[in-house]
């Protein structure tokens, strides 16, 4: 995850994609990570289905369900992760809500995630203030826990999320689930420019973003982008072609 | 909940480890404990604000008492000699006064004091003001005093002090030689003091932080933080508030006609041999059920914090219905969330809903039933949360939901206590109530918790059989889960994934179960029991026809327990049943499972 710090430094922008694991068949997975890979995305983060997604949108949700009807689990997308031979050459996030966690046992989650290779985890029903749950597990395996900040936390709370935070800080653009939208609402450029002041790590804006317009808007005031609805959508439509222009839009070097 | 007190501190070391004590006590009075107004001034630089500071004179004058008020400062006074009733009364700040029972006729002393408050004590023997020594606790039974004024001290030490908080229920318990050793205070002995007070479980002191043991908490995405905590300060408030109390019971009363009879059931009575039954009726409210005295509470803490636009999710359609209507009474906007499923099996109140001027969105996720509504209810409260309140309608979701629906619905425990004890001059031997998110049950059961002698009995849907793959039963059958922002039981497969909970009854068809039942289940306070399907549909004809009660399906459930649980008693005991709902609802299920009842 240092590399997400020397990216910042060196003035250029994230693009971390969301899949949902196993939507289409847990085989599937190594070739959409790999496809992103060549992309020249950032940072892979590997979706856990759950039967009950209450922070996501219908695409998500969706593809979730269509996950959990090819029989996909933690378990299995963990043992999927550590066959893989081939090169990774980023860092690869899991996120799943807390349930799956908790049954499969926080310290086995922790030493199994480090056997997979994956850098970081989000957990979006997992507050700050609960976090210790998780934190001290996976910590002892060097995984960071990535923290959300959102349109409506407050500023004492802001504050005390970022004075922990670890690898980035994943901002959330709306007030709402995640989902492709139309819209950003012009608050949101001036939340960013506060959570980046304040944060000790890089700042990626996430949920809703889905076009390069969305991209432009706030560029100048994150450090990187997380989309997921509109990669889950293409990925699951055929058409993961049609996001690499958004892929550019973001990672491209821009001169200031 | 029982505050602290850790009294006679004389070293900053043990004023620190005091740190969550709700308040520190300094000796001013001759004892070996006794410290100067100039010490105990630097003692309190180390105490948080919240704290209180009490002083302890034996018959000082009220100069000496204000010199150390205005110095240390002192947030309360605590008298040990024969002060009289006009240095009391004096007195600027909240004054205990303490008094050394030996008798029954020490303890009818304690009324006539005009002090704050009244602290117990064993007689002392060496010097006023404490002696250490253990009075017998239940000199205060029938003394009839007012447990928020009493504070008990003597010889309570971290081994006995649940004892005396279960046979007391005090305002706070006093500590002084129980944490010390050989004649000085000791640090781990005051921390296991107020850990053993505080971490009390039946104390349930837990719930500060929103947990009941380990179930319950906030476990909600990000954007929902600041609405859970608004709604954790606003509920405190209004929690404390006699305008608002006085506000949701006139509703209450004037609206949905409480309070609601005690009924004796003479004939179901009979027809068991058992126990003497009776039922709490809440099918008598307004809208049918329970559901509505929770309904009103929160729509008015909506209002209080500013917001006009509802959310709910509703499984029978009884939550929705109450819901709806109390947004009608209040002209609020209301969206109400329910599985496709739950329509199709309750079309009458969807059309209730909808006259209401509420407006029904169906859920074709998942299930499509109770818990697949919860989830849209809460994405639609992600999306809407700086205008909308989410009226949830059982004791579930995060915290601060399960503490406030039960103490909405405390009104059914309460109401049935003092009219048990105006009818039979006792209280009763068992209850029971019907479990889905456990609100009714959770609202009989709460003000009985402390009454050890009555055995408190929960009953779930166990559907087509517990051992089928179609039931409800979570205590029975689930394990430990978070499902909708709280931790809790659910019922889930290998992977974590909810699984779909099966009941012939809409309000019981729920695979998870408020967190203050996980906990009461555990600790073995209420027992859990299940009910099939058919079962509570044979409950629901001999309900009818022997006490003229069309019951819900929900509480025909607890019904069919009823008169398991009658055949185990006496007739010399008494059992009471909460009728949760009446069976308007459940008439077409009546008609189509009951055909060709004769
Ligand atoms: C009449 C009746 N009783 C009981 C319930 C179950 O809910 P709870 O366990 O929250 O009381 C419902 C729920 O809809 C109901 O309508």
């Amino acid at each position: 995850m240092k590399r997400l710090e020397q990216l910042k430094n060196s003035g250029n922008k994230a693009f971390v994609a969301y899949i949902m694991a196993g939507d289409g068949g847990l085989d599937r997975l190594k070739e959409q990570v790999q496809y992103l890979q060549g992309a020249g995305v950032t940072a892979i983060e590997i979706g856990i289905p759950f039967s009950d997604p209450v922070a996501d949108g219908p695409t998500i949700e969706a593809a979730g369900n269509r996950a959990l009807k090819h029989g996909v689990t933690l378990q299995k997308v963990l043992e999927e992760m550590k066959s893989w031979t081939f090169q990774v050459e980023i860092p690869l996030l899991v996120m799943t809500y807390l349930n799956p966690v908790l049954k499969f046992g926080v310290e086995r989650f922790a030493s199994e995630c480090s056997k997979a290779g994956v850098s970081a985890v989000i957990i979006p029903d997992l507050p700050y203030e609960h976090k210790e749950l998780v934190q001290p597990h996976i910590d002892k395996e060097g995984i960071k826990l990535i923290q959300l900040v959102t349109l409506t936390t407050t500023d004492v709370r802001l504050a005390d999320i970022l004075s922990g935070a670890e690898g980035f800080v994943y901002a959330v653009t709306v007030k709402g689930i995640t989902g492709s939208r139309d819209e950003m609402s012009e608050d949101v450029k001036a939340f960013m420019r506060k959570v980046r002041e304040k944060s000790p790590v890089p700042v990626y804006a996430g949920f809703g973003i889905s076009k390069s317009s969305h991209v432009d808007m706030l560029r100048d005031d994150v450090d990187g982008f997380i989309v997921g609805s509109a990669i889950v959508e293409a990925f699951n439509d055929n058409r993961i072609q049609e996001i690499e222009p958004l892929i550019s839009a973001v990672t491209a070097t821009h001169s200031v | 909940m029982t505050k602290v007190k850790i009294c006679g501190l004389k070293e900053e070391q043990h004023v620190k480890a005091a740190e969550r004590a709700d308040a520190i006590g300094f000796v001013f009075a001759p004892s070996k404990r006794q410290v100067t107004i100039e010490q105990a001034t630097e003692l309190a630089k180390h105490i948080p604000v919240d704290t209180d500071k009490i002083g302890v004179f034996v018959n000082a004058s009220l100069e000496q008492i204000e010199d150390a008020i205005a110095r240390v400062p002192l947030t309360m006074v605590q008298l040990h000699g024969d002060e009289p009733d006009e240095l009391v009364g004096a007195i600027q700040v909240p004054v205990i006064q303490a008094f050394s029972i030996r008798t029954k006729e020490d303890a009818d002393q304690l009324k006539k004091s005009i002090a704050d408050y009244v602290l117990v004590d064993a007689p002392g023997t060496d010097y006023r003001g404490g002696s250490g020594k253990v009075f017998d606790w239940s000199l205060l039974d029938g003394a009839d005093i007012d447990p928020s004024r009493l504070i008990v001290a003597g010889g309570l030490k971290p081994e006995n002090v649940h004892a005396a908080i279960m046979q007391t229920t005090p305002y706070m318990v006093d500590v002084s030689s129980g944490v010390e050793t050989d004649g000085r205070k000791d640090t781990a002995k005051i921390q296991e003091f107020i850990k053993q007070v505080k971490d009390d479980s039946m104390e349930q002191t837990i719930e500060k932080v929103g947990f009941f043991g380990k179930y319950g908490g906030q476990f909600v995405p990000e954007t929902l933080m600041k609405a859970v905590k608004e709604l954790e300060d606003a509920y405190n408030e209004v929690k404390e508030d006699p305008e608002f109390q006085k506000e949701y019971h006139h509703y209450l009363s004037e609206y949905v006609g409480r309070e609601q009879p005690l009924t004796f059931a003479q004939r179901m009575t009979e027809s068991l041999g058992g126990p003497k039954i009776y039922l709490k009726r809440e099918d008598l409210n307004h809208t049918g059920a329970h559901k509505v005295n929770n309904a009103i509470g929160q729509a008015l803490l909506a209002m209080r914090m500013g917001k006009r636009k509802i959310v709910a999710e509703t499984g029978a359609g009884q939550h929705g219905v109450a819901t709806a209507t109390i947004c009608a009474l209040f002209d609020l906007e209301c969206v109400i969330f329910m599985g496709e499923e739950d329509i199709k099996r309750q079309q009458l109140n969807v059309f209730r809903m909808k006259l209401l001027g509420a407006r029904v969105e169906s859920v074709t996720k998942g299930s499509a039933t109770l818990k697949d509504a919860v989830n849209e209810a809460l994405r639609y409260w992600v999306s809407n949360v700086e205008d909308t309140h989410y009226l949830i309608g059982s004791a579930l979701g995060p915290h601060p939901f399960p503490t406030m629906v039960r103490d909405f619905q405390s009104v059914i425990g309460e109401e049935t206590k003092r009219q048990i004890l105006e009818k039979e001059g006792r209280l009763p031997d068992a209850i029971l109530a019907c479990v889905g998110g456990g609100s009714n049950a959770i609202g009989m059961f709460y003000p009985f918790i402390k009454d050890k002698d009555v055995q408190l009995i929960g009953v779930e849907a166990a559907g087509q059989g517990v051992d089928t793959d179609r039931h409800a039963a979570t205590l029975t059958k689930g394990t430990e889960g978070v499902l909708h922002g709280a931790m809790m039981k659910l019922l889930q497969d290998d992977a974590g994934q909810v699984q779909e909970a099966h009941s012939i009854s809409a309000g019981l068809d729920y695979p998870g179960i408020g967190p203050e039942h996980a906990y009461l289940a555990d600790i073995g306070r209420v027992e859990y029991r299940s009910i099939t399907d058919k079962e509570a549909l044979d409950a629901v004809i001999s309900m009818s026809r022997l006490e003229g009660i069309i019951p819900a399906l929900e509480s025909a459930h607890a019904i069919a327990e009823a008169e398991k649980q009658a055949k185990t008693m006496t007739a010399d005991q008494i059992l009471v049943i909460c009728v949760s709902g009446r069976g308007d609802k459940d008439m077409a299920t009546y008609a189509e499972k009951l055909e060709g009842l004769s």
